[in-house]
């Protein structure tokens, strides 16, 4: 036994030994095919991480951001009224959800905690800002469906707070653009173009009689949030905007719709919101400016029906500047100051006595600091025409925020 | 014996009626609109990634016309560090292909903008950028990234000691990750360039 097994591994060496010394050079060739075989797997594995569409992890996103506000309230109060306390408060936290279902469907989403902590009775809530699907299709014509935010004004899209200057977000687009603002419905949008884009949706719309009664912060408060929302009427909104030129943004948009969602009779409350404005960066530079004007129908029934104080006309502007003194490779300093201006009881009905607190100014001066372009360290001190309520007529803010 | 006020309430409630089915007819218009043109537009023939140029026609147009082998630049030990901090995660690909035509190199990266991958494709002369072009775009915001007028600005830049651009570039509103994104390729490009000249 021993024997034959010997014999046949001194055969099979042999054997082997003369097959390799038959062709060195077909082992070389071997080699060399192996070697870019290896090579093509490795390029494949490159790739799968580069964004290939293999894997649930691939396809989907989070990002999220967040802001901490300090306010720190001073100066006059209306007589009677007491100074508001001062107060320390995570305004938003946010995550961002997206996922790929393949090359042009896709979804994308928005929570929100606003103040911290939801609940019966606590200081906030839980939002669900934006949750939609996006049909692309090509670069002049795509769709999307679901829960979006209105394309009106310049914070209510882009609201991360290393976007914008000052601890708070402007007045102007909360009080008369009503920044966060999000319906549900359908639209189309793309490049009409090399650096025109529009977009055209149908949505839910606001609901008249959720307006605040004294009517200083315009229709906010018939925001309904797409729960359980009234659906009786819709709304057409758009925006066209053009940024073909490097650090230049200018464009309009609007948003129309009845609001009295068939709750009074008589009461169709249109709604007719429009804004134009503009954006320009270069180099150190950074300016703003928009100009928002709304238009309510039916205002002296609606005060008639739910003793509402709505106008029929109400506007408000601002105009900032920010300059980036100090820049050293990602991190950057830039003060800036703005002023703003709105009513919006410009225009109202005769059933309605005309409010002056619902007009006011505001001087905003401030700075951002960037250790890093994605996080942002805020002061700023504003100082109101009027008193704004309990809050007084000055205001010291301190901020924290960041995006990823 | 008619009781007027129940009779007006009756014509009230019919007016009610009325103004509820012309609101409703108005809806349903609306909707008949909307709805079909949204089908019409899913049924056509979709592509959302948009190529604008192939790594090919990119090389052709702004290399030379003879595509010339590809080259390997190893990304090993010390070499990764810096492309690290200029992206601000390690790079994805190690071996990094790239073409060269006397002294200019062209090379194709990819990093992400919000969520999505954008291609791009650079040409260094000399140790500054000649050219710059988007191959792929998959984000559905800010697509002007590819506009000319913005690519042109980062032509003659060179790379700062400090790994940063010698020249500042001005952003797009709403494009601002893309913006980035952009930049971040482009000081990796001019760092890659620079190393592929050490390895000569």
């Amino acid at each position: 036994m021993k024997v034959k097994v010997l014999a046949l591994s001194v055969l099979i060496g042999f054997a082997s030994s003369g097959v390799m010394a038959a062709s060195i050079e077909d082992k070389i060739d071997l080699l060399q095919e192996e070697i870019e075989q290896l090579k093509l797997r490795a390029e494949q594995a490159d790739k799968r991480s580069a964004g290939g569409i293999q894997g649930f992890v691939d396809r989907t996103t989070i990002g999220g951001y967040g802001e901490l506000h300090y306010n720190n309230y001073r100066g006059d109060t209306p007589a009677g009224k007491k100074q508001k306390n001062d107060e320390i408060d995570f305004h938003r936290f946010v995550l961002f959800f997206g996922h790929k279902f393949n090359d042009w469907i896709s979804f994308k989403s928005e929570l929100e905690l606003e103040h911290a902590i939801a609940g019966d009775g606590k200081a906030g809530e839980i939002e669900l800002e934006q949750a939609y699907l996006d049909f692309a299709l090509n670069n002049h014509y795509n769709v999307k469906a679901g829960l979006f935010l209105i394309p009106m004004g310049l914070i209510n899209e882009t609201h991360e707070p290393p976007t914008f200057y000052g601890v708070e977000r402007n007045e102007v687009e909360k009080r008369i653009i009503p920044s966060t603002w999000w319906e549900a419905g359908a639209g189309v949008y793309g490049e009409v173009t090399e650096g025109l884009n529009y977009q055209v949706n149908v949505t839910s719309s606001l609901n008249a009689n959720k307006f605040k009664t004294g009517f200083a912060d315009g229709v906010r408060g018939g925001r309904q949030k797409v729960g359980k929302a009234n659906a009786e009427n819709l709304a057409v909104s758009g925006a066209l905007n053009y940024n073909g030129i490097p650090g230049l943004t200018f464009g309009g948009a609007f948003f129309t719709g009845e609001t009295g969602q068939n709750v009074n009779s008589g009461v169709d409350a249109r709604l007719t919101l429009w804004d134009v404005h503009a954006r320009y960066q270069k180099d150190r530079l950074d300016m703003r400016a928009l100009y928002a004007k709304g238009h309510l129908s039916d205002a002296a029934e609606l005060k008639d029906a739910t003793g509402i104080n709505a106008a029929e006309d109400f506007y408000g502007w601002y105009a900032e500047a920010a300059y980036h003194v100090w820049k050293h490779g990602e991190q950057s300093f830039a003060p800036f100051v703005r002023y703003e201006k709105w009513d919006t009881h410009a225009d109202v009905p005769n059933n309605v006595v005309r409010n002056n607190d619902n007009k006011n100014n505001i001087w905003t001066i401030g700075a951002n600091y960037y250790p890093h372009p994605s996080v942002v360290v805020k002061a700023d001190y504003q100082k109101f025409d009027d008193p704004d309520g309990s809050k007084g007529d000055k205001r010291l803010n301190l901020g924290l925020g960041y995006m990823f | 014996m008619v009781n007027l006020p129940s009779l007006l309430c009756v014509d009230r409630n019919v007016e009610m009626i009325k103004i509820r089915n012309y609101k409703l007819i108005n809806k349903v218009k609306v909707l008949g609109i909307v709805l079909p043109l949204l089908l019409i537009t899913l049924s056509m023939k979709v592509w959302a990634d948009t190529q604008y140029l192939t790594t090919e026609q990119f090389l052709t147009e702004h290399l030379t016309s003879e595509i010339p082998k590809p080259s390997t630049l190893w990304l090993v030990k010390d070499l990764v560090k810096p492309a690290k901090k200029i992206l601000g995660h390690a790079p994805y690909q190690l071996r990094q292909r790239y073409w060269q035509q006397g002294n200019k190199t062209a090379w194709i990266l990819e990093e992400i903008g919000k969520v999505e991958f954008i291609t791009a494709g650079f040409v260094v002369e000399d140790g500054k950028i000649a050219q710059v072009r988007v191959l792929t775009y998959r984000e559905s915001r800010g697509g002007e990234v590819r506009y000319s007028a913005f690519l042109k600005q980062y032509f003659g830049a060179v790379l700062k000691e400090n790994n940063f651009l010698s020249q500042h570039i001005d952003g797009i509103s709403g494009a601002t990750l893309s913006v980035r994104s952009m930049t971040r390729m482009a000081r990796l490009a001019l760092y890659y360039d620079a190393l592929s000249k050490q390895k000569e």
